[in-house]
């Protein structure tokens, strides 16, 4: 059976995009079938972790909300842009980069609905195995939609005052959406700290599953963005963090 | 006297003027709120599954999906026949636009 996997922050910069690309290419490298979708549409980014320029996007999300294709013509197939040799395929459905098209969405509005239904025909007519929604940072009827609708949920937080808050509220409306499986992943952590206490401590507070404390890590910082860092350092710490959030979201 | 948890959910969904939105949903007492999570996630299902998560009869049953199908958040499928209706669950809402006033979310969550 497919599973709609969201992953959320409540603020932004956590590293959202990266680890939504990141899980879809290890997913897609153990053989599964993946969709992609750029909810951000007021500032999409995953696009570029997938090396796709602007050239390169036939249809956008954007163009599915405003009828002028179908949620599959959106999708484009980017197995080939990962880097690596992939058993399964990663299909991305990217948000414009348009400057006027996130201005007129934004301006006009559109209904989530069709987000609804949109994720619902690609997992069937594309046959996909996983649909991983990279969600719009905070907390509005979008991202609301999107955990409600999900098997599973990632929230990402860094741990900092700022997104201690956002991240009580964040966990607190997934409990209340009864997501099925829920993690927290803790990113960005300075390597002197104990990952282990930061682990107890957050599990604690928030009363869920931490499913991975990530490290700072300067070659993710110096890769910036130009690929997918799991497919470059296989062997890292930070994709073995990766990899265990793949296990237990399978 | 009647089921008094029937009755709160009735009165929640008779109360509603507007269509439910996926923000109402975290909203309604339980147990309407964890049988619509699972009706939500199921997408389309029976009025059997629906009443399987809840602890009323299947006439108060059918009586919330009624409301439901009014309220727009289940329509009525296709496979429905006169014994058992068989419905979709549909989350929907309206973005913001620029133009209009923000929505009471934040209220609704706090």
């Amino acid at each position: 059976m497919s599973k709609i996997i969201s992953v959320h922050s409540f603020r932004g910069g956590t590293g959202k995009s990266n680890t939504t690309a990141n899980i879809a290419a290890l997913l897609a490298m153990d053989g599964a079938r993946v969709g992609v979708v750029d909810t951000d549409i007021a500032s999409p980014g995953i696009h570029v972790l997938f090396n796709l320029d602007e050239s390169d996007m036939d249809h956008s999300l954007n163009d599915y909300l405003w009828g002028k294709c179908t949620i599959e013509e959106a999708a484009q197939d980017v197995t080939g842009h990962v880097g690596t040799e992939i058993k399964g395929q990663i299909f991305l459905i990217p948000s414009s980069i348009k400057a006027g098209e996130i201005a007129r969405i934004l301006r006009e509005g559109y209904d989530v609905g069709l987000l609804n239904d949109g994720f619902r025909d690609v997992i069937e007519k594309m046959k996909l195995d996983y649909l991983m929604i990279d969600t719009h940072p905070g907390l509005n009827e979008e991202t609301l939609l999107s955990i409600a609708i999900s098997n599973a949920l990632i929230i990402i937080m860094r741990p900092d005052q700022q997104d201690y808050q956002g991240t009580a509220v964040t966990v607190d409306v997934a409990k209340k959406l009864d997501v099925p499986k829920m993690l927290i992943m803790v990113n960005k952590t300075p390597a002197t700290w104990d990952f282990n206490e930061v682990r107890a401590r957050v599990e604690q507070t928030y009363d869920a599953t931490v499913g991975a404390v990530l490290p700072h890590s300067d070659e993710m910082m110096m890769l910036a963005s130009s690929g997918i860092f799991s497919v470059q350092y296989p062997d890292h710490i930070v994709t073995k963090g990766l990899r265990n959030i793949v296990d237990q979201i399978k | 006297m009647g089921n008094p948890l029937f009755e709160t959910a009735l009165k929640e969904l008779q109360e509603r003027t507007e269509d439910i939105r996926p923000s109402d949903v975290i909203l309604f007492s339980e147990p309407l709120r964890s049988a619509l999570n699972f009706v939500i996630r199921l997408k389309r299902f029976s009025l059997t599954e629906f009443g399987e998560q809840l602890p009323f009869t299947r006439e108060e049953v059918k009586q919330l999906a009624d409301l439901l199908v009014k309220r727009n958040l289940f329509e009525l499928s296709r496979f429905a026949t006169e014994e058992e209706p068989y419905y979709n669950a549909r989350l929907s809402a309206l973005t913001r636009p620029l133009t209009r006033p923000p929505s009471d979310i934040w209220k609704k969550i706090d």
